[in-house]
């Protein structure tokens, strides 16, 4: 079904985008890598196949542990522990994974931070049976489905972008993101007045989107 | 129409999950009125999966992949959306509600009553605001940060009128005097980060908001 799906979404050859030869190599790249965690995705949803599901541990595992380890929020053994977590859920939650709303990493990406929020929450001792992470990010957009192929564009030209942006936006983007750190904090960690971290922050993405939203009409 | 949205940063700190619990209550209510902000979460998602496939990977002990294995079969709690009693309000603020039994309104003056949101975290003060139709409530400043979502009814106030679904940030120090529509009552959930005193000296003694923390 997946295959009908991209091959349906597949004229991108036959696409305006003919300026960017380069660019198309890569969406394609990056469409067939995240085509093959959703068709995993599909596997463990259907089939409970653990032969895909351990191909797909292997290979975001690594990531994750990165990821949450970044900064100082969680040690080795803490990050695992979360990993573990996250991908118990992914096992668990597969069946919900729809791939015409939402790719697999991004999917996994909302999994972690959810995951992530409520564990630094329990460290901190925070009531977490009142609310969980996931009651705030219930899931209510889908009337305008993205098709696999403009989720593999987005996220290829966000990964093009980040590397085109300047190192001082790239450092507060990445601290806000990945170490879990408010403004606020990422503005006293770095010596810099909120104003400018929020700015910078701002410009960073306000490049980022810029480039998605061209891509998304192209 | 919504005419008012969270701002970029707020959006970036939800999306990053780093944005305070309580006041990513109000953000997660504000998308579901604004199919726009929910696009702009989205998106905003997409670099946070970007940068996650980015990221220098750090290899997992051996032994985590058979540890995870044999957890599988255990039943996972399946997360089943809560049927939803009232589909106007967003899904967060019904699960509030349920959860705590249903609001328990508190009369602070004739024209506005409050209920409290239990929502497990002590940061912000998370409550409903009713104001009656046409009624108004005393001229406030904050001493921390306010946000305001309007979820039933309109209001106004000096700087202009609010709907269903607009999203207010008053900082500290902003004075104003918000005022109910005539025809009908307003709802707005209150996200406050410190106490709220009453401006004029009598108002101090009608000050609804006294009763979180006395000053
Ligand atoms: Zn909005």
């Amino acid at each position: 079904m997946m295959a009908i799906k991209i091959s349906q979404a597949h004229p991108l050859g036959a696409s305006p985008d003919t300026r960017h030869t380069r660019r198309r190599s890569t969406v394609t790249e990056a469409l067939q890598r995240d085509d093959t965690w959703s068709l995993a995705l599909n596997r463990i949803a259907q089939d409970r196949c653990r032969k895909s599901f351990a191909a797909f541990f292997q290979h975001f595992s690594p990531l994750l542990k990165g990821f949450l380890m970044k900064g100082s929020r969680l040690n080795a053994a803490q990050a695992e522990e979360l990993v573990q977590e996250v991908m118990i859920k992914v096992w668990g939650r597969a069946e919900q994974f729809d791939s015409t709303k939402s790719s697999a990493t991004t999917w996994l990406y909302t999994i972690a931070r959810n995951s992530r929020i409520d564990w630094l929450r329990r460290q901190s001792n925070a009531q977490t049976e009142e609310l969980v992470a996931d009651d705030l990010y219930e899931d209510e957009s889908a009337e305008t489905p993205f098709t696999q192929l403009q989720h593999a564009r987005n996220e290829q030209t966000v990964v093009d972008a980040l590397a085109s942006l300047p190192d001082e936006q790239a450092l507060v983007l990445k601290k806000v993101y990945m170490e879990s750190k408010s403004h606020s904090e990422v503005s006293t960690e770095l010596g810099l007045p909120l104003g400018t971290v929020k700015s910078r922050v701002r410009l960073a993405l306000k490049k980022l989107q810029d480039v998605v939203g061209r891509e998304a009409c192209a | 129409m919504i005419k008012h949205h969270p701002d970029d940063n707020l959006l970036i700190e939800f999306s990053a999950g780093t944005l305070a619990f309580g006041q990513s209550i109000a953000v997660s209510s504000h998308l579901h009125f604004c199919h726009h902000c929910q696009q702009r979460v989205e998106r905003l998602n997409h670099v946070g999966a970007s940068l996650l496939t980015d990221v220098e990977s750090v290899p997992v002990s051996d032994d985590l992949l058979d540890s995870v294995m044999a957890q599988l079969d255990a039943p996972t709690p399946k997360r089943k959306p809560a049927a939803p009693s009232n589909q106007k309000m967003p899904r967060v603020i019904d699960k509030i509600l349920s959860k705590q039994g249903k609001a328990k309104w508190e009369f602070l003056t004739p024209s506005l009553d409050m209920a409290r949101l239990h929502t497990g975290q002590q940061q912000f003060e998370v409550a409903l605001h009713r104001i009656k139709a046409g009624g108004s409530v005393a001229q406030h400043d904050h001493r921390g940060t306010e946000i305001t979502l309007v979820l039933d009814g309109s209001f106004s106030d000096e700087n202009g009128i609010y709907n269903e679904g607009d999203f207010l940030v008053r900082d500290a120090g902003q004075v104003h005097r918000p005022l109910a529509s005539r025809d009908a009552p307003c709802i707005c959930l209150s996200v406050v980060a410190a106490p709220v005193r009453m401006t004029g000296p009598f108002m101090r003694l009608l000050n609804p908001f006294l009763s979180f923390k006395p000053l």
